[in-house]
């Protein structure tokens, strides 16, 4: 007890010297004075850490079931092949530019590498048969873009449905094509968007697709089946087209915003 | 092993140009070829130039967007090419996990910037995405370079509360450095100060690829020549 009675002094004088110390290397860092500071020595608090000007919400891991697509433009003419191998048979040649002088676009759904490494991608081909398919070299796409829109064509109905994260987001009345001249069915995609030309028949907007006529395959420009509108809303909806499927103005003035380039297409 | 350095990322220089409209073109064109995140690129990306004089919190603000949208889209591609989901489960974790920060990032300071927010770059990662080894390396690469602009920016905001918010972020991106060093089986702390830190753990490099590119042009004015 004695002892004890005899170290507190030297206790007591150890730790004020010890927050002294503290003070003064904490002024020297803040550049304020020490009697601006508190302490817990002295009764008073240590100033608050700033507040942040924001804080970061809740990460969130993206989910198996997101509705998502995605594209990529063509950056190079390429072959597109039968299997993810640069020894398998050749289904289509890709071209970097589509007939309305676009940039030409691709709808990526699948990836592997091959033996040596290298990545291939599986993409959907605007070639005919409808619905062909084709692996190309990583190396001959750009950077891939997506897309959470879908369109659906019933061509019993007649009835156009954008769907936009999995939800319908409006319906429209189309015309298809008319007897001897089908309209393809199967999955698509939106290639590109023409605006600002001169053209009645086809009205304000037009989307071109990678569908193609089974039957106008001798057309100019190759036959491809467009969305786009029309200077006859009166026949809509109904059978009166030479495979394009035509929407009303309106309609399409409506839609164009939310039918990006890359939005798979699926017809039925 | 050889370093990577920013002109084999940025083959289009934007992220060159971003530089250069912070720090200066001199020191941006300087910075080309430093090491990411080694000594050179902190050293001058730390030191204050004439021309940060003009440079505004929104600038720095959407300096960060750009490098946060560029490692989000990254990690996000690298899941829907399925490149992730083919990891074991550790690695699967780490890069989950740091794709779900960076979209966090994007949000808040797309959020905190509202209308002066600028817009979504393109991006093309070519191989990177796709394959294990080479997603690892950009990775690794990425995270480095995040910490090494944050950590040159920061103290240049001016707005206090904001330099606190970007503490938080930049302290992230470290931890988020170190885990990729962790997950190459690296030392997740190599040196006791940031200055003399180099990426000599990197294997490899990511040359020839183009990261932010010029969005391909897919609308037009030509006349339809579709069947009608």
């Amino acid at each position: 007890m004695r002892r004890l009675a005899r170290r507190r002094p030297r206790a007591s004088g150890t730790l004020v010297m010890l927050v002294a110390g503290l003070v003064v290397v904490a002024s020297a860092v803040s550049g304020r004075s020490p009697s601006s500071e508190t302490t817990a020595a002295t009764g008073r608090r240590l100033r608050e850490p700033l507040t942040p000007a924001f804080t970061v919400g809740r990460p969130a891991r993206l989910s198996g079931t997101r509705f998502t697509a995605k594209w990529a433009p063509v950056r190079r003419p390429a072959a597109a092949r039968a299997a993810p191998s640069s020894g398998a048979r050749v289904v289509a040649t890709l071209a970097t530019r589509t007939p309305e002088d676009t940039r030409n676009v691709v709808a990526v759904i699948g990836h592997r590498q091959d033996g040596s490494g290298a990545a291939w991608v599986e993409v959907r081909l605007a070639a005919l048969p409808n619905g062909s398919t084709g692996w190309v070299r990583r190396t001959a796409l750009g950077g891939y873009g997506t897309v959470d829109t879908r369109l659906v064509v019933d061509l019993e109905r007649l009835r156009a449905t954008l769907y936009r994260d999995g939800r319908p987001l409006m319906t429209v009345a189309v015309g298809a094509g008319a007897p001897g001249w089908p309209t393809p069915r199967g999955e698509f995609y939106i290639r590109d968007k023409l605006t600002r030309y001169r053209s009645a028949t086809y009205g304000p907007i037009a989307f071109g697709t990678s569908a193609r006529s089974t039957r106008a395959t001798d057309w100019p420009a190759g036959g491809y089946v467009g969305i786009h509108g029309t200077d006859r809303p009166d026949l809509l909806p109904g059978r009166v087209s030479h495979g394009c499927l035509r929407i009303r103005n309106s309609d399409i003035v409506a839609m164009a915003p939310h039918l990006s380039v890359g939005t798979p297409i699926t017809i039925r | 092993m050889s370093e990577l350095i920013l002109e084999d990322v940025d083959r289009d220089e934007a992220l060159t140009e971003a530089i250069d409209g912070l720090c200066g073109s001199t020191r941006a064109s300087f910075l080309r070829g430093a090491a990411l995140g080694g000594a050179a690129m902190l050293t001058a990306l730390s030191t204050p130039s004439e021309a940060t004089a003009a440079i505004t919190d929104v600038d720095i603000l959407n300096f960060g967007l750009r490098f946060e949208r560029l490692q989000a889209t990254f990690y996000t591609q690298a899941h829907e090419t399925g490149t992730i989901a083919k990891m074991a489960a550790a690695k699967k974790d780490w890069a989950e996990t740091l794709g779900a920060h960076e979209r966090a990032h994007v949000r808040i300071i797309k959020s905190v910037l509202g209308s002066k927010a600028n817009a979504r770059p393109f991006f093309n990662f070519g191989d990177a995405t796709e394959t294990d080894a080479a997603f690892t390396k950009t990775a690794v690469a990425m995270e480095d370079l995040t910490v090494a602009l944050l950590t040159g920016v920061t103290p240049r905001v001016k707005n206090r509360k904001l330099t606190a918010a970007l503490f938080g972020l930049l302290t992230v991106e470290a931890r988020h450095a170190a885990w990729a060093r962790h997950i190459i089986g690296s030392t997740p702390a190599p040196t006791a100060f940031d200055r003399s830190r180099t990426l000599d753990s990197v294997q490899g490099t990511i040359a020839r690829t183009r990261f932010i590119v010029t969005k391909p042009r897919t609308s037009g004015t030509t006349a339809p020549g579709f069947t009608g």
